[in-house]
């Protein structure tokens, strides 16, 4: 059959030419709700995840209100705090709101959805109409969460889901009746969407958008960071997306997969929630390992040292982090030969991550360095990760598990890994392309001042967590023993300390949007050798409208 | 300031109001869902039309999206290595769905291989809702055995078309790549019918069955297995329709057609995950643990 | 309810009081920085591994600050003006790769045996090899206890003169604030109204469940945490060594009053605990009162000024 139709290829110029010359100016919504650019869409993201760091970082500052001395404080049911069940809440939505709209959207929407394509020398995303709507269902999803706070929990007096960031039924289901725990699955079903849409983009993007000569041997470490990133997204969770289905099902309509009554098992929840959940704590910190290489190899003015074993150190953190789940679970009642496979499991982890470390050593090691701001943070970073990498070791153990399992150590561990880990990365990678984002530079003096009293305040805030977890306080407590006073003390006011560092934050954004003093292409001088340096800053709505083309001679 | 052409076959998409939109659309059903089934913001629970708005909003949108899409391609936007980005896309999407399915097995997997230590292993006395899992086939929480099915009855059927309708949208896919628009028509047609066949008798089987989704775990895991199927070949076969749409509309021709390639793949997944719930929901149970009186 | 500040000093005075007692009181101590003392010899197992491990990564972590600082003082613009180019060392590259191999094999050589002792029960094979020489059959005592919202209820086995089994049944919660003042010993957030009273050099085989939610049964002097889990019948072993008063608290978020399900235990002679059986069978308030007089709490090392 002859008559049926064929596609003439000339439309395309004819087609091109319209459509795409108008900028529309900062101030119209229709740019930023229609968006199909990678980097607008990235700056969403990343204004987004502020918005969602203040909450969380709200939060934290209720939590440590309210510990700042034994007693109940503040949730006794008397104020808008709430009462003791207020406090599950915000434990609970702090470590949410941190982990799935403030980590997440910032290293992996923000800076992933604004550098990797232009790292890799490409125009923008592969599937730029689903990137919006990537980020588009975070907002929304976020508000679900949010709205949930203030719905029925317990009772209908009792408002918001307080049974911690892990979901464990039967807390979950016949402990919270009430609608608030139903929209915090559906929040949650939306930010995975989310996240498994902006995952399967970013791979597709990698893998099929690379400039002429960009081998997947010479890709820039950030690329590499996410498309293992993206890899860990796509498999780990729809896995928590079953789960939160038999959840909703549980409590709606009748199913018993975690019912012991019906035969189900609680347990089976946890399985499955961590088969995602400890993915996902790499998910967190492999953008920022990615991010910190570029940083180190440029202010120390050398090459990445062992540019191929960092990029398959990463890709084995990503593979034995999804055999190493239960690690969460030693106390849960596994069998002791299940449980001495998980030990070995997770401490293989510490091989590939301390290649990490010790490379990004050698790469300072013989330079010239020169300690901008990024690179504080940078060298910060090394420091502190492997401060929660080395109890993250410990924990490893089941035999002292047992011990520090659901103790403030295990919080002090994972805030050292993250909120002096991956948000020490995000400051990293925020500074670093500030200028190259925004198009004027940052205020170097405060931005300064704001990494040295955010290193002493999270310091003092978490470092004393491991006292109190080994003398053994349970964490998820809205009241302790008399006993764990002083440290919970200190914590508390390392959290003053920390505040001043985030109004330090602040205070440097606007100064330095105020003083708006022009940004250079490359502020950073030849060793900043990714193709974000190579455009202007901040660069054209559309580069590489001509892909560039890698030499092979040229170095990753 | 005006672009010239890029020099490059990269798809660099028009703004577009629709992700925003479905991104609304499945906010409201949320919320609707939500008020459905616990009562929301004053509306009382059980009223299923609050899933409505959401619903429509993103019915209407995912069209316009789509049709989007088509004229886009119709347009020659998709070059070659758009068309890879959008293969690998669909790969992975796939993949992802593969995940989702582990979910089930594993929650099914769990169930059956450990009944036995759930029954044995625990305190009976303190539990005695666990004495049901003390035999097999399981029992119901009203008393009543679960009357599993035989797997060689309606399943072997659905296995067998499930089958045959997977090389008919093979015979469908060689026929267009050949530009033989008549036999791909046939076959597509076929195989859009052996699905919708494949759906009805499920709904038969269901009808049928001796145990419910909220009457037992082992109705619980069966029918969100098999439904999460199920929903998987209604859409296939909606997918499977839509291209047929298509070919009948002459907007798809034998150089370029990769919505019906990905309609393929997709039901070739739906296959696959059906050989396995066909493997280890029916049939394994029956012959390990004895079909117990199995049903029909 | 607001605490006025709190008595560090006489706390401290008190923690050293508690030293010189005759019985061993297990609980957290202010400005601690360490495990509990150990009560049993498997919990010291734990502190050793722990300090252990703690000794190897405060080594890593030494070493990588060091290489930092060195990197800072020796390899800052100042110092080194030119970079050095090289970007790969193959041997450096294989040592940083094997070195923490080798490490891991030191941790996990004393971390399986470890759990092993934790998870196992000492058996009879044990008992012949000498390792537990004192232990017999008899020697296991086994408790059956629910994590319930929001205290834990106990389950002990008792053979009455006839001969029969009968069980004693009573549920702990936690001593509330305003009545601490007046409950000699108590400590806040900790002490129950009723104790769980364990024969000193008994086994115990400690069964736990759950009614509504997950709880966790934890005991921090002997090494324990095990989760009580609704549906699921948990396991956890200990021998009780040492006399004395021991805290421990929930440990796995259950709701409301996760806080405040506290776990007091007391671990006693023989026939002190076969009287206060006998009692409890019948009166628990009795078997209470009759173990705060011949086994009480010592006095608290940590008093807050009111809790009010
Ligand atoms: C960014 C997130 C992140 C990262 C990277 C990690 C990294 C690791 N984590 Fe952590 N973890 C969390 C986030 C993270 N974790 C969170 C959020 C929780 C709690 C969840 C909850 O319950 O709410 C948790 C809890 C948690 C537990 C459970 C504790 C419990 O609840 O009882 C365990 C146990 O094994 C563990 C182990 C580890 C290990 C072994 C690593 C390793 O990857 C660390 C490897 C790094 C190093 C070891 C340092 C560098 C290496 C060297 C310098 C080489 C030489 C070193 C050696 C030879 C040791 N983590
Ligand atoms: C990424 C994850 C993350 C981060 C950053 C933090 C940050 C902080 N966390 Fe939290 N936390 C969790 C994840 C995180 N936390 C999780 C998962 C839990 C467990 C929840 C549960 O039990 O269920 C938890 C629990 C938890 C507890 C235990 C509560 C309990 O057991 O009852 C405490 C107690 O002190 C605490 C404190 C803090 C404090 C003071 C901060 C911070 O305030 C420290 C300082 C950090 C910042 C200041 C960052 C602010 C960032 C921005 C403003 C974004 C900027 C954005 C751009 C530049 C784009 N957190
Ligand atoms: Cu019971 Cu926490
Ligand atoms: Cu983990």
């Amino acid at each position: 059959m002859t008559t049926e139709p064929t596609i003439k290829r000339e439309a395309v110029a004819d087609h091109h030419d319209g459509s795409h010359n108008d900028h529309p100016s900062v101030w119209n919504p229709m740019r930023w709700l229609n968006s199909t650019n990678h980097k607008d869409i990235g700056l969403m993201y990343l204004f987004f995840a502020m918005f969602a760091g203040i909450i969380g970082f709200g939060l934290s500052g209720m939590i440590r209100m309210e510990l700042m001395e034994p007693g109940v404080q503040y949730f006794d049911g008397s104020s808008w705090w709430g009462d003791q069940h207020n406090f599950n809440v915000v434990t609970t939505m702090h470590g949410l709101t941190m982990i799935f709209f403030m980590v997440m959207p910032a290293l992996i929407g923000g800076f992933g959805n604004y550098f990797v394509p232009i790292m890799i020398g490409a125009p923008d995303m592969a599937m730029p109409r689903m990137n919006n709507i990537s980020f588009w269902l975070m907002p929304f999803s976020f508000a679900l969460a949010l709205i949930s706070m203030f719905v029925p929990g317990v009772s209908e007096a009792s408002k918001g889901f307080g049974g911690g960031w892990v979901l464990y039924p039967p807390l979950s289901t016949s402990g919270h009746p009430g609608s608030s725990m139903d929209l915090l699955i559906l929040s949650l079903h939306i930010a995975g969407i989310s996240s498994i849409l902006g995952a399967v983009n970013f791979i597709v993007t990698i893998l099929n958008m690379r400039a002429p000569g960009m081998t997947i041997h010479k890709m820039p470490l950030f690329a590499w960071a996410l498309l293992i990133t993206a890899f860990l997204l796509v498999l780990a969770l729809p896995v928590l997306a079953a789960a939160l289905t038999m959840l909703l099902t549980d409590r709606n309509f009748g199913s018993q997969f975690f019912d012991p009554a019906g035969g189900g098992d609680p347990i089976m929840f946890q399985h499955l929630f961590w088969f995602f959940g400890h993915p996902e704590v790499y998910i967190m910190i492999l953008p920022g390992f990615g991010i910190i290489s570029h940083i180190i190899s440029t202010f120390s003015k050398k090459p990445v040292f062992g540019y191929l074993a960092m990029a398959y150190a990463m890709a084995a953190i990503g593979f034995i982090g999804f055999i190493v789940w239960a690690h969460h679970m030693y106390t849960v009642g596994m069998g002791v030969e299940l449980k001495a496979y998980f030990v070995a499991a997770t401490m293989v982890i510490a091989v590939p991550t301390g290649v990490k470390i010790f490379s990004w050593i050698a790469t300072m090691w013989g330079g010239s360095i020169e300690f901008k701001v990024p690179m504080l943070w940078a060298i910060g970073f090394v420091f502190l990760f492997t401060v929660g990498g080395v109890t993250g070791v410990m924990l490893a153990n089941a035999g002292v598990d047992h011990m520090l399992h659901d103790t403030y150590y295990v919080v002090a561990h994972f805030h050292y890994v993250l909120s002096l880990g991956a948000v020490f990365t995000l400051f990293a990678g925020w500074y670093y392309w500030f200028e190259k984002m925004f198009g004027f530079k940052y205020n170097a003096p405060l931005a300064g001042l704001h990494f040295w009293l955010m290193f002493i305040g999270t310091n003092m805030i978490f470092f004393p967590q491991h006292f109190l977890g080994l003398n053994g306080m349970p964490r998820r407590y809205v009241d302790y023993p008399d006993a764990f006073a002083f440290w919970n003390k200190i914590s508390t006011f390392g959290y003053f300390v920390t505040m001043v560092a985030m109004i330090v934050f602040f205070v440097g954004l606007i100064l330095s949007m105020i003083a708006r003093k022009k940004g250079q292409a490359n502020p950073w001088g030849e060793y900043a050798t990714t193709l974000e340096w190579t455009l202007s800053s901040p660069p054209p709505f559309h580069q590489f409208n001509e892909l560039p083309v890698v030499k092979k001679t040229d170095h990753h | 300031m005006a672009h010239a052409p890029p020099k490059h076959d990269y798809h660099i998409v028009d703004p577009s109001p629709w992700p925003v939109l479905t991104s609304l659309g499945l906010f409201t059903l949320a919320l609707g869902g939500v008020a459905y089934m616990k009562g929301l913001f004053g509306i009382a629970e059980g009223n299923i039309l609050t899933i409505l708005p959401g619903l429509l909003i993103i019915v209407l949108v995912c069209t316009a999206w789509w049709s989007d899409t088509i004229k886009e391609s119709r347009a020659g936007d998709h070059t070659p290595v758009v068309q890879l980005s959008l293969k690998y896309g669909m790969i992975l999407f796939i993949a992802s769905e593969v995940m989702f399915f582990v979910g089930w097995f594993w929650s099914f997997f769990e169930m059956v291989i450990f009944h036995e230590f759930r029954a044995t292993g625990m305190d009976i006395a303190l539990h005695e809702n666990l004495a049901a899992w003390s035999n097999w086939p399981p029992m119901q929480n009203d008393g009543h055995q679960v009357q599993t099915f035989d797997p060689f009855h309606l399943p072997l059927i659905n296995t067998l078309i499930l089958l045959l309708s997977g090389t008919t949208v093979t015979w469908a896919h060689h026929a267009l790549q050949q530009g033989d628009y008549k036999e791909a028509k046939t076959g597509l047609f076929i195989t859009v019918l052996l699905g919708a066949f494949f759906s009805a008798l499920q709904v038969l089987e269901y009808m049928e069955a001796g145990f419910s989704f909220d009457g037992s775990l082992y109705g619980s895991a069966f029918f969100m297995a098999t439904g999460f199927h199920g929903a998987h070949v209604v859409i296939g076969t909606i997918f499977l329709a839509v291209c047929l749409f298509r070919l009948l509309a002459k907007n798809m021709t034998a150089e370029k057609h990769l919505g019906f390639e990905f309609a393929a793949w997709y039901w070739h997944f739906v296959d696959v995950v059906w050989l396995f719930l066909f493997a280890f929901v029916y049939v394994a149970p029956h012959i390990i643990l004895g079909g117990g009186g199995g049903h029909h | 309810m607001r605490l006025h500040g709190l008595k560090l000093g006489a706390a401290m005075a008190g923690a050293l009081m508690v030293g010189a007692g005759a019985a061993f009181a297990n609980e957290p101590s202010p400005m601690a920085i360490g495990p509990q003392p150990a009560a049993s010899k498997a919990a010291e197992q734990v502190t050793f591994f722990h300090d252990y491990v703690m000794v190897i990564i405060t080594l890593i972590t030494i070493f990588v600050t060091i290489l930092l600082g060195i990197v800072v003082v020796k390899y800052n613009a100042k110092a080194n003006p030119t970079p050095a180019k090289f970007s790969h060392n193959t041997m450096i590259e294989v040592i940083w790769t094997i070195a923490p191999v080798l490490i891991l094999f030191a941790i996990a050589i004393l971390s399986f045996p470890l759990l092993f002792t934790q998870d196992v029960e000492p058996t009879r094979e044990k008992l012949e090899s000498g390792e537990y020489a004192e232990l017999t059959a008899d020697d296991w005592i086994t408790i059956k206890t629910y994590g319930r919202q929001w205290y834990w209820s106990y389950f002990i086995d008792k053979e009455n003169a006839d001969g029969e089994v009968e069980t004693v049944e009573f549920d702990a919660r936690m001593i509330p604030d305003a009545d601490i003042p007046s409950v000699p010993g108590a400590r806040r957030n900790l002490s129950t109204d009723y104790a769980l009273v364990i024969p000193q050099g008994k086994y115990i085989r400690l069964n736990l469940a759950a009614s509504d939610v997950i709880h966790a049964w934890a005991m921090p002097a002997f090494r324990l945490k095990t989760d009580a889990v609704p549906g699921r019948l948990n396991q956890l072993w200990f021998k009780a060594e040492k006399l004395g008063v021991y805290y421990g608290q929930c440990s796995e978020l259950c709701g409301r009053d996760h806080s405040f399900m506290p776990i007091e235990m007391r671990i006693v002679p023989q026939d002190q605990y076969d009287r206060w059986l006998e009692l409890a069978a019948n009166d628990i308030d009795e078997a209470q009162a009759y173990i705060d007089e011949v086994a009480p709490r010592p006095v608290s090392p940590v008093q807050v000024a009111s809790a009010q």
